[in-house]
């Protein structure tokens, strides 16, 4: 049901993106978040990781890269339903006849696109002032994994922002889980590092497989078998995802309205 | 004539926790087993004093509360189980500073909520230029709209709401913080949308703007519907009284109430005006009943008496209970 | 005699507060959060980067380093905020229109977040023993504590000065995040600091927390208090160097607003 939706609104989800963006272009957290903590975490990449050789360099920037989708996708999209609320909106966008969850599609699709500009930055950055020269191995699967991984990303935030509306307790620990997935995805280093018992957590966040894919097609050398696999797990999980997330919404549109929260009087 | 709108024993109820350490529920009743039907093409309003349940009742047929028990039905679709259909086909105003994005300009905030809404480009495109101007805001749309007037902001929401061109409006007190020529020219805009055969719930605490627009007007108060009726057939409530308004300086208390007992008074409101109250007596009696009012005001600085025929607002204080 | 009594309860009373202020703000279970999971999920990351990088040996150099810097958490988040917290809160005015003493009043805003920032850095070393092989063996453990403590009360003095510029600015948590991601980096916490070039180096000495890790470093290595003394020194000159620095913009700031009638700035 719900991708019959996307269809039919991605008029309305490209609007809402456009509109996102627009809005969100001095709004001093998002840029933070976005640009600035990404590029931190690359020229810190960049010193640590600089006796390990120059190939070394696009790893970072693509590993710097998902630490800030990550990061936007935790608290920009996942607050975005509640910084809705706080700013009297949000009756509005759910009174209208487009479902609540495609809009909030079209929110993590523009912080998504934001973020990849990060990468792009810190590319450039990296390449101008160290002097890199970045190879990325298989360009053209490259690119394929990278709308993957923006597809999975989104999703996967389709799923936190209801949570964190509904369970206010899990939001709490908003603050705690920005590193720990960091470190589970391997975005900047190989989840080998880790004790064994973490790999099946690992498995299962989709922005480890995505991480799997990026690094896998730019400098891991990986081959078509293991690409298609990190593929086919960022496909199946957005698919989860977006059940799970039409279901999470539909759960928390109601209780709202039971319980008179959409307003924050 | 078909009913646009069909609300059947709705009950709203509102629970507030109170308290961190020890807990207690709080259950207030906002809106408690009304029933009425309003016709297609029809404008009517909502009325009474702040608190009694309009907002409530006007978000529940937006869809952005589910009844407590109850149902509501909006061209036959159920507000609860067919959401979407109904927003298909509503377009709701509650104003103020809630409702558009102030950071954009008055044509963004519009193209925004016409793809919200679903409606074809091509007709937005062409929409859009003809609601600002209709709304009197062509030359301002692309300043942001948080340097709109209170005024200007108003009239934006009602080019938001006409976006999908709904059959159905509902307006939550959309004068309330327009000055006087904004607000009356506000009025003329709502008459000129029902003339298009728009049917319009209009809710408000002004007496004089529903009985000058409304076709049929619900008095509402603390969750009940107390009346029900023209404006004329509100007004014959109160046809058996004159009301005797007495210009009083800072009366105490005890005599307001002393007043209020005598057998005569049939209700008696009390208006503040700066540093003076206007005492609002309904009797049977009329005007002879005038010198036993001044002596039970024995003692008070007294101004202006005026005898009159009872207006709607009269005939709402005393279905009301005089409390306002 | 007196001037000092009132003194010592206006110090007491101004520190109380602006820790009840944070807890009122910050719920109990988002502290706990920010207190122990996040220092450890931040060392975490960067040791095993760090071991990655250089190889499983140099674990303790980003234990090290990540542990002191989590002192920067209430330097920065704490202090700053509870001396831009009155601008949002709107009690500049009244704090401004007191004949309390403006010295007292402004340092023990910080003292508290001092106390907080050390506990929080003795958390993550703790982290650091129990779970990443850390080796305090030889350590003089008074001197890293006195480290410790210089270091919480360097940040602090920079959350001071970072405190007074966030009433001027309007995007105070944007360069809070800035500052803080930015020690990461300079503060040599995760980096050699000799191996930055030389204008990111004279930054990084101009920073706080950059001696109090050499330190630390030098002392849980076996090195002696004499030997980590000089930088403990200057650590906590650089300290008072940014406290006495935002003393004065405090004072300034008092001044400039009340004769331009802006002290309602937001």
């Amino acid at each position: 049901m719900n991708f019959k939706n996307l269809f039919i609104y991605w008029r309305t989800v490209l609007m809402v993106a456009e509109m996102t963006i627009r809005q969100q272009l001095n709004d001093g957290f998002v840029i933070f978040t976005i640009l600035l903590q990404p590029m931190i975490i690359a020229i810190l990449g960049l010193y640590m990781l600089k006796d390990k050789g120059p190939q070394y360099a696009m790893f970072v920037v693509v590993g710097s890269g998902l630490t800030g989708l990550w990061s936007s996708l935790l608290f920009i999209s996942g607050n975005s339903i509640s910084w809705e609320r706080w700013g009297g909106m949000l009756e509005a966008l759910v009174g209208v006849p487009t479902p609540f969850e495609v809009i909030v599609f079209g929110k993590n699709l523009a912080n998504v696109i934001q973020s990849l500009l990060s990468m792009i930055v810190a590319y450039i950055f990296a390449a101008l002032f160290f002097g890199y020269s970045l190879n990325i191995d298989q360009p053209f699967l490259f690119i394929l994994s990278l709308v993957l991984s923006v597809f999975a990303f989104i999703s996967f935030g389709l799923t936190i922002a209801p949570v964190f509306v509904m369970y206010r307790g899990v939001q709490q620990w908003q603050n705690a889980m920005e590193f720990p997935i960091y470190i589970l995805a391997g975005f900047l280093f190989p989840i080998a590092l880790l004790p064994n018992w973490t790999t099946p957590i690992s498995y299962f966040l989709p922005p480890y497989w995505a991480a799997r894919a990026l690094h896998g097609t730019s400098t891991a050398g990986a081959s078509l078998e293991q690409t298609l696999l990190a593929w086919g797990m960022m496909i199946v999980f957005s698919i989860i995802d977006l059940f799970i997330a039409s279901w999470l919404f539909k759960v928390m549109l109601y209780k709202a309205r039971v319980d008179a929260t959409l307003n924050t009087e | 004539m078909m009913n646009a709108i069909v609300i059947n024993h709705l009950r709203r109820v509102y629970r507030a926790t109170i308290g961190v350490i020890r807990r207690s529920i709080k259950e207030v009743v906002a809106v408690d087993d009304i029933s009425f039907e309003i016709g297609e093409g029809e404008l009517f309003g909502l009325l009474g004093p702040n608190g009694a349940g309009k907002t409530t009742t006007v978000k529940v047929l937006a869809t952005l509360l589910i009844p407590n028990s109850g149902s509501v039905s909006i061209l036959g679709f159920d507000i609860v189980k067919d959401a979407n259909e109904v927003r298909k086909r509503i377009g709701f105003i509650f104003g103020g500073e809630r409702g558009l994005y102030w950071r954009l300009s008055g044509i963004d905030n519009l193209r925004y909520f016409a793809s919200l809404y679903h409606v074809d480009p091509d007709v937005a495109k062409k929409r859009i230029p003809y609601l600002l101007e209709l709304v009197g805001l062509k030359d301002r749309g692309n300043e942001r709209a948080e340097g709109y007037s209170r005024g200007m902001k108003q009239r934006l929401h009602v080019a938001r709401t006409l976006l999908h061109d709904p059959g159905i409006l509902f307006l939550d007190e959309p004068t309330i913080g327009l000055d006087p020529v904004g607000a009356r020219e506000f009025r003329q805009v709502i008459l000129d949308l029902q003339s298009e055969n728009k049917t319009i719930l209009l809710t408000t605490h002004y007496m004089f703007e529903a009985d000058s627009l409304c076709q049929r007007i619900a008095i509402i108060d603390q969750g009940r519907i107390v009346a029900l009726d023209t404006p004329a057939g509100l007004k014959k409530h109160v046809s058996d009284l004159s009301v005797i308004e007495v210009e009083i300086y800072g009366a105490p208390q005890q005599v307001i109430d002393g007043l209020r007992a005598l057998s005569f008074v049939d209700s008696l409101s009390v208006e503040e005006r700066d540093q003076r109250q206007m005492l609002l007596v309904q009797t049977p009696r009329g005007a002879e009943a005038v010198p036993d009012v001044m002596s039970a005001l024995n003692g008070q600085r007294i101004g202006r008496v005026i005898v009159r025929e009872p207006t709607l607002e009269d005939a709402y204080v005393r279905l009301v209970g005089g409390k306002v | 005699m007196r001037t000092i009594v009132n003194n010592l309860r206006l110090f007491w009373q101004g520190t109380l507060l602006s820790y009840i202020a944070l807890f009122a703000w910050l719920r109990p279970v988002t502290y706990l959060a920010s207190k122990i999971v996040m220092p450890l999920a931040q060392m975490l990351f960067f040791t095993f980067l760090g071991t990655f990088a250089t190889g499983s040996g140099n674990a303790h150099f980003y234990v090290i380093g990540n542990a002191i810097q989590i002192a920067a958490v209430s330097g920065i988040y704490g202090v700053t905020l509870s001396i831009g917290g009155d601008r949002w809160a709107g009690t500049l005015p009244y704090l401004f229109g007191t004949p309390a003493n403006r010295l007292v009043l402004f340092f023990g805003r910080a003292f508290m977040h001092i106390i907080d920032g050390a506990l929080g850095v003795v958390v993550a070393f703790t982290w650091g023993v129990v779970l990443l092989g850390l080796d305090l063996s030889h350590t003089n453990l008074p001197a890293l504590a006195l480290t410790i403590t210089v270091a919480t009360i360097s940040t602090c003095g920079l959350g001071l000065l970072m405190g007074c510029l966030s009433l001027i600015t309007a995007n105070v948590m944007f360069v809070n995040n800035t500052v803080y991601f930015a020690l990461l980096l300079f503060s040599g916490a995760n980096v050699d600091i000799n191996s930055l070039p030389v204008f990111m180096r004279a930054i990084s000495y101009a920073l706080p927390l950059t001696r109090g890790i050499l330190s630390a470093r030098l002392l849980i290595a076996g090195k002696s208090l004499s030997e980590a003394m000089p930088l403990i020194l200057g650590e906590l000159g650089i300290g008072l160097i940014y406290g006495v620095l935002g003393y004065f913009l405090f004072m300034w700031f008092e001044v400039v607003a009340k004769r331009r009638g802006t002290l309602d700035l937001v």
